[in-house]
């Protein structure tokens, strides 16, 4: 499919910070734990159930509070759910992809399967980030020892420290056989993530 | 054409703004990842049926102090097409500038019939419609006396669409003193309702707010 279809005629609304206030009423905790589709429902993803987890830094080394989380990865078999892709063998019908979370301390922990390796591209999760005093910012976040690392596109846009920055670290396993990595994002300053986007300046 | 991603600016006067806008270039996304870029929102269906009307907490309770108003628009994406079934979550302060929100620690006074916060779907057209209390400008820094202006918190999901976004309200002092109002330059506008009469429902005036959500993401799985 092509990437633009149609003409872009009409002129965006400006995107503006969250606030500080974004509800906590809105949670949807089907949303923040992606390896079933309900606690009290029959339906497993399938895969090798992940914990992503780790804290969101400003500037100054602080935690930064309020953040809304959002994730977004392809299935076991490495394939994203979208309408292109519905009907396809590999779709798992328990598996949208699709997460979000919200922190109050800057702190957080997310619960989904391994994303698998689907085309050029090394296994990874896009993390979106809304906050007071910005707008969306967004990077993704890489897994150690994947072979496919060495290719990806996106890990080879940066310089040999910022790749550091976005592969998460394996901590061991829960006792119900979750795999751990710690991913820190840090918005702004020494060390600061390396952060996306499609527009140009 | 150059071939640099955007350097984000900051909030003028915005502390939170400071500690937490990226300082380097953003990462221009290589094109064979684009597509990984692009979330595609399942539709969640989790609005109740009486949220669209955030002036009282349910159809059997009191209406909130304050002005009613009604907030209306279509969205679409930037090529025109409207955003079906999206989903709009919808939070505001209430009459005295307060939000029913746990961290909200400003002392400002709460209103037992004002809730604050709603969920609404958009129709085939990409329409929507809620009613809610218009919202009191809040005092954002004390100590140099910036207010932010009356202003309703809105985020859009669905498909491969999402924003958060704000609708502001015309003529309102504090707009211009707003930091990220400043950032927008011109085109604040965009992100400001157009007020009409609404003389045979029971509210005191509405604001349309047609909503466009940008960016080459928007459009991809159109
Ligand atoms: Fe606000």
């Amino acid at each position: 499919m092509t990437q633009e279809t149609g003409q872009k005629t009409l002129l965006p609304t400006n995107e503006d910070t969250t606030g500080p206030y974004f509800p906590i009423y809105f949670r949807d905790e089907s949303l923040e734990d992606l390896t079933r589709v309900d606690a009290g429902v029959v339906g497993q993803a399938k895969g090798t159930p992940i914990i992503l987890r780790g804290r969101v830094f400003d500037r100054h080394g602080n935690l930064a509070n309020g953040v809304l989380l959002e994730f977004w990865q392809a299935n076991a078999k490495g394939l994203y759910r979208t309408p292109e892709t519905e009907g396809h063998t590999d779709i798992d019908p328990w598996f949208n992809g699709y997460g979000r979370l919200r922190s109050a301390s800057g702190a957080y922990s997310f619960r989904s399967i391994m994303p698998g390796t689907s085309d050029n591209r090394a296994p990874n999760i896009t993390v979106t980030i809304f906050s007071d005093g910005i707008n969306r910012i967004v990077t993704q976040v890489f897994f150690p020892d994947q072979s496919a690392n060495d290719a990806d596109p996106v890990l080879n846009v940066l310089t040999e420290s910022e790749r550091h920055r976005l592969i998460a670290k394996h901590d061991g396993r829960t006792a119900d056989g979750a795999e751990v990595y710690l991913f820190d994002i840090i918005m702004a300053g020494d060390g600061e993530t390396p952060f996306f986007d499609d527009l140009q300046s | 054409m150059t071939t640099l991603g955007r350097q984000l600016s900051i909030g003028p006067t915005d502390n939170t703004s400071d500690q937490r806008t990226p300082r380097q270039r953003l990462k221009l996304i290589p094109e064979t990842a684009r597509k990984s870029f692009v979330p595609y929102v399942p539709a969640r269906y989790v609005s109740r049926t009486h949220e669209w009307d955030l002036t009282r907490i349910s159809p059997d309770r009191p209406r909130a102090h304050g002005e009613a108003i009604e907030i209306t628009g279509t969205v679409r994406t930037q090529s025109g097409a409207p955003l079906r079934h999206g989903l709009l979550e919808i939070w505001n302060a209430n009459h005295y500038g307060r939000y029913r929100h746990i961290e909200d620690h400003s002392g400002l006074q709460l209103d037992e019939n004002f809730f604050g916060m709603g969920r609404v779907v958009t129709d085939e057209n990409g329409q929507y419609k809620f009613w809610t209390i218009s919202p009191g400008a809040y005092l954002a820094r004390p100590d140099i006396g910036r207010w932010r202006p009356k202003h309703i918190h809105i985020s859009v999901s669905g498909g491969s669409s999402r924003l958060i976004t704000q609708m502001y309200f015309p003529d309102e002092p504090n707009n211009h003193s707003d930091p990220m109002a400043i950032l927008m330059g011109d085109a604040f506008e965009r992100n400001v309702g157009t007020s009409y009469e609404t003389p045979n429902i029971d509210v005191e005036q509405g604001f349309r707010f047609d909503i466009v959500v940008g960016g080459r993401n928007a459009t991809f799985f159109e």
